[in-house]
C-alpha cells in the first residue's frame, strides 16, 4: 500500500508548489489512472511517489509518503527501488547503457540490489515471461523499437518485485503499434493482480486498463473515483482532459436519438 | 476549395530514396500531387517512409531518383535555406530546436532568416503568437513554459515564416486538450489563407476530422490515398491492419450499425439522423 | 558472449593495457620508426585479425584529423628552430625542420588514435564495466567512465536532429563561413541543454533501479580471463621500463 498524507511539494528554486496538500491512498492490486492537463502535477506526483522527489530531484516536501504504513522519509532511493518501480516516457534514456542483451538489462535492478545469482535468474525469467518478451532476450536493447524498449523497461522494474509500478506516460513517444503493445502488457499485468499507477493523456488507454481514475488540477486532486464515473463526467473538458472516444460517441449518439440497442454497440470490442 | 486546374503546390514524381551505406530503400517510386490549400495527412507505421518523404519537401533530403517540385521549382536546384521561404517544417521535439532566451526571440528567428524585417517581422511574430495562444508569454523564457506550450512555441516559430506550405511532424503527440485545440485552429486558418498543410500523425481521430485527404504509407510506398471517408471505410480495414493502423472508433461504430462509412463523430451522427 | 574474432574475445583489461602501453611507448620513443612499428604490430595486425581494418582507419582518421591538420600547419609554417626553407608565402616560411617535427608528432598521434580506436571498436562498454567490477573497481566509477564515452554518439545524433530543425527555419549551413559561424548558437544551445536533460533523466532511472546502493553488485557473468593473457599483460607492463632503459643506455637508437 502506498499513500500520500497532506503532501505539498515545491521544486528547488520555485515559489509555487507543484503539489498542494495531496492525500491519496493506492491499495494493493489497484490499477489507478492519473489524468490532468499539462503541468497539472502528474509527473511531479510520480516523482514523489517513487521517492525521486526530493531525494534525487531536490526541492522541498512537506507531508508524508507512507509505504505499507511506515514513513518513507528515512529511506534512501535505493531502498525504495525494491518497493516502487518507476518508468518514464522516453524509452532510450531508461536503458542502463551497460547491458549487451535484453536479459542483462532486465537483470540490472536485481544485480544492483546484490541479490544471489539464482534469485536474479529466476526473477529475470519471470519478468520476461510476464511481458511476453522471452524472444527478445538475446537482442541488443538499443536496437529495439520504442514499444519494445518500453516493455523491456517495465520488465526491468518487475524484476525488482516492487509493490507498486508507477508509469509516467509510457506511451507518449510511441507509435500506435507500440502503444498497443504496452497497453496489452499493462492489461495482462493488471489482470494478474499488479498494483499500477498509470499517468496518461490517452484517456482511451486509461478507460481500458484502469478501474479507478484520479484527476489532478493545478497540483490538487480534482476528481477521484471509478474510471467509468470520472471519465464519463460531463465536466471533464473543463479540467483539460479529452473524454475517451467511446464516451464522446455515446453522448453524441444519445443526443442524436440513438436507441439502446444502437448505444450497446459501443460496449462491444469493435474490430 | 481549390480550383482543379491550379498547379500543384507540391509534386513528387517517381521519387525514390535510398539511405546509404545500409542501402535501405525508404521511398519507392512515390508519386504525389498536392494542390494549394489542401489539408493532407500522412499516416503509417514508423519506418513506412513518412518522415523521409516530408524531409524531401524542404530539401533536407534529395531524391535518389525522381523529382520533387515545390511551387514548380525543383528542390535539387535550391538550398534548404532557400526552400525554407516556401516550406515550413515543424519537427516533433521542440527541445531539439528551442535556443532563444524569450518566446518572442524564438519565434522571430525563422521569419528573420527568410528575409522579414521591421514592421512585417513584428506583425508576423504577433500573428503566430496569437494563433498558438502564446501572446501573453512574449518575454517568457521558453524553458519556463510547460512541455505542451513549448510544442506550440515550435509551431509558432515556423508559422511566423508564413510559408506557402506548412508541414507538421506529429503535431498532437504529447499535447493536452488545449494544445490540440490550438493545433486544430492553426490548421484551419492556414488552410483558409490558402496555405497547404501536410501533417504526419498517429492520431486517427484528429486525422479524420481535420484533413480532407489521407495518404497511407507502408514500406516506402503509397498504399491508399483519398478522403477519410474512403480510407477509413470497411473495405480498407484489412490494409490498415496490415500496417498496424486502426480506423477511428466512429468508423467502426458506423460500420457495425450499418450506417456506411462514418470516419468522424459528426459523420456518424449525421448518418444516424438520416437513417431515422 | 562470443565475440566475432579472437581480438573481440580478449579480456577487456588486456585490450585496455595494450592501448595504454602503445600510447605511452609512442609518446616516449618518438621519431618515425617506433610509432610505425607500434602501429603495425599493435594496431594493424590486431585490426586485421578482428576484421575491422577499414572501419578502424576511418574512425581513427576522423578522430585525429582536426588535430593532425593543425599540428601540420603550425609546425610546418611556424617552427621556431627552422633553418632550411622549403617554400615561402609572404612572411611565412615553411621549414624542413618544421616538417620533420610535424611528421614525428603526426606519427605519435596516428599511433595513439589507432590504439585507442582499436580498443573502442573491439570492446563493448558493458564488458569493460563488468570486468573492472569483478576486479574490485566500484561499479559507479566504471560506469561513469563508460557513460561519458557513450554520450558522444547520442550527442552527435542530437546535433544532427537540431541542425535539421534549424535549417528548416532558414538557418543557412550551406553558405559563407561567417554565416556558418553565426549558426553555432542556435545549434550548440539545444545540443548542450538537451544532453544535460538526458543525463538527468538517465540518472533518475539508474537511481530508481538501485544503482546507487552501497556495496557490491551481483554479477551474472564477467568476461573470461586466462593465465596466458595475465602473462601477456605483465609483459606489456614490463615493456615500459625495459624500453625506457634501452633508450637511455643507447641500446635502442632514436
Amino acid at each position: 500500500m502506498l499513500s500520500l498524507e497532506g503532501v505539498t511539494y515545491r521544486y528547488a528554486g520555485t515559489s509555487r508548489p507543484s503539489l498542494r496538500d495531496i492525500s491519496l491512498t493506492f491499495g494493493d492490486g489497484e490499477v489507478v489512472g492519473i489524468a490532468g492537463r499539462s503541468e497539472a502535477g502528474k509527473t511531479t506526483l510520480c516523482l514523489v511517489l517513487s521517492g525521486l522527489a526530493p531525494r534525487t530531484v531536490g526541492g522541498s516536501l512537506s507531508g508524508r509518503l507512507l509505504v505499507d504504513g511506515s514513513d518513507a522519509a528515512p529511506l534512501a532511493i535505493h531502498e525504495l527501488a525494491g518497493r516502487i518501480g518507476i518508468a518514464f516516457a522516453s524509452p532510450a534514456t531508461q536503458l542502463s547503457g551497460v547491458a549487451a542483451t535484453v536479459y542483462e538489462e532486465v537483470a540490472f535492478g536485481p544485480m544492483n540490489l546484490g541479490l544471489p545469482r539464482d534469485e536474479i535468474i529466476q526473477r529475470t525469467d519471470e519478468a520476461l515471461t510476464a511481458l511476453r518478451i522471452e524472444p527478445l532476450a538475446a537482442r541488443d536493447p538499443a536496437r529495439l523499437s520504442g514499444g519494445q524498449q518500453q516493455l523491456v523497461a517495465i520488465a526491468g522494474l518487475l524484476a525488482q518485485r516492487p509493490a507498486h509500478l508507477v508509469l509516467d506516460e509510457p506511451t507518449a513517444q510511441l507509435d500506435p503499434q507500440g502503444t498497443r503493445l504496452v497497453g496489452e502488457a499493462l492489461t495482462r499485468l493488471a489482470n494478474g493482480g499488479a498494483s499500477i499507477i498509470l499517468v496518461e493523456q490517452k484517456t482511451d488507454l486509461l478507460a481500458a486498463v484502469c478501474s479507478r481514475v484520479v484527476v489532478l488540477d493545478a497540483g490538487a486532486v480534482a476528481r477521484d473515483g471509478a474510471a467509468g464515473d470520472v471519465l464519463g463526467d460531463e465536466r471533464l473538458s473543463s479540467l483539460g482532459i479529452a473524454a475517451p472516444a467511446s464516451v464522446r460517441l455515446r453522448k453524441a449518439l444519445a443526443q442524436a436519438g440513438a436507441g439502446a440497442a444502437q448505444l450497446a454497440v459501443l460496449d462491444e470490442p469493435l474490430r | 476549395m481549390t480550383p482543379p486546374t491550379a498547379a500543384p503546390a507540391i509534386s513528387l514524381e517517381s521519387v525514390s530514396h535510398v539511405y546509404q551505406p545500409a542501402a535501405v530503400r525508404a521511398l519507392d517510386e512515390v508519386s504525389l500531387q498536392i494542390a494549394p490549400g489542401q489539408r493532407l495527412a500522412l499516416i503509417g507505421q514508423n519506418g513506412s517512409g513518412k518522415s523521409t518523404l516530408v524531409r524531401h519537401l524542404n530539401g533536407l533530403l534529395r531524391p535518389t531518383s525522381g523529382r520533387v517540385l515545390v511551387d514548380g521549382h525543383e528542390t535539387v536546384r535550391h538550398t534548404v535555406a532557400d526552400l525554407a521561404h516556401r516550406v515550413g517544417l515543424v519537427f516533433q521535439d521542440p527541445d531539439r530546436q528551442i535556443f532563444a532566451g524569450s518566446v518572442e526571440a524564438e519565434v522571430a528567428f525563422g521569419p528573420r532568416n527568410v528575409g522579414m524585417r521591421g514592421a512585417q517581422l513584428g506583425s508576423a511574430v504577433t500573428r503566430a503568437l496569437e494563433a498558438t495562444g502564446l501572446a501573453d508569454a512574449r518575454r517568457t523564457n521558453p524553458y519556463d513554459l510547460g512541455a505542451s506550450r513549448r510544442k506550440l512555441l515550435a509551431l509558432a516559430s515556423v508559422l511566423a515564416m508564413e510559408t506557402l506550405v506548412l508541414v507538421l511532424d506529429e503535431p498532437t503527440t504529447g499535447q493536452d486538450v488545449a494544445g490540440i485545440d490550438a493545433v486544430r485552429h492553426v490548421i484551419q486558418s492556414a488552410s483558409r489563407d490558402g496555405r497547404t498543410v501536410i501533417a504526419i500523425s498517429h492520431d486517427m481521430e484528429f486525422v479524420a476530422t481535420e484533413f480532407e485527404r489521407v495518404v497511407v504509407m507502408g514500406g516506402g510506398r503509397v498504399l491508399a490515398d483519398g478522403p477519410p471517408a474512403d480510407v477509413f471505410a470497411a473495405p480498407q480495414w484489412a490494409l490498415l491492419a496490415s500496417t498496424y493502423l486502426e480506423p477511428p472508433l466512429a468508423a467502426r461504430a458506423g460500420e457495425r450499425l450499418g450506417l456506411g462509412s462514418t470516419p468522424t463523430d459528426a459523420a456518424l451522427v449525421a448518418a444516424l439522423r438520416a437513417a431515422q | 558472449m562470443a565475440g566475432p574474432s579472437p581480438i573481440h574475445r580478449l579480456n577487456p583489461l588486456t585490450k585496455l593495457l595494450l592501448a595504454a602501453v602503445s600510447t605511452i611507448l609512442a609518446v616516449v620513443l618518438g621519431g618515425l620508426v617506433a610509432p610505425a612499428v607500434i602501429v603495425a604490430l599493435a594496431v594493424i595486425v590486431p585490426a586485421l585479425i578482428a576484421g575491422i581494418l577499414p572501419r578502424l582507419l576511418r574512425t581513427a582518421l576522423l578522430l585525429s584529423l582536426p588535430i593532425a591538420i593543425s599540428v601540420l600547419l603550425v609546425n610546418l609554417l611556424f617552427y621556431p628552430a627552422g633553418r632550411e626553407i622549403l617554400f615561402q608565402v609572404g612572411p611565412i616560411r615553411a621549414t624542413a625542420e618544421g616538417l620533420g617535427f610535424a611528421l614525428e608528432t603526426l606519427a605519435r598521434i596516428g599511433a595513439i588514435s589507432g590504439a585507442i580506436t582499436l580498443f573502442y571498436l573491439t570492446t563493448p562498454p558493458a564488458e569493460l564495466v563488468l570486468d573492472l567490477e569483478r576486479r574490485g573497481v566500484p561499479a559507479r566509477l566504471a560506469f561513469v567512465a563508460i557513460a561519458s564515452v557513450q554520450t558522444v554518439p547520442a550527442m552527435v545524433e542530437r546535433a544532427a536532429a537540431i541542425t535539421a530543425a534549424q535549417r528548416a527555419r532558414g538557418l543557412d549551413t550551406e553558405g559563407s563561413a561567417w554565416k556558418r559561424i553565426r549558426g553555432i548558437v542556435p545549434l550548440a544551445g539545444p545540443v548542450l541543454l538537451g544532453s544535460i536533460a538526458e543525463i538527468e533523466e538517465r540518472t533518475m532511472s539508474l537511481e530508481a533501479r538501485g544503482f546507487t546502493r552501497p556495496g557490491r553488485r551481483t554479477l551474472l557473468w564477467s568476461p573470461p580471463d586466462s593465465g596466458t593473457q595475465r602473462a601477456v599483460r605483465w609483459l606489456l607492463v614490463a615493456a615500459l621500463p625495459a624500453v625506457v632503459l634501452a633508450r637511455a643506455t643507447g641500446w635502442l637508437p632514436a
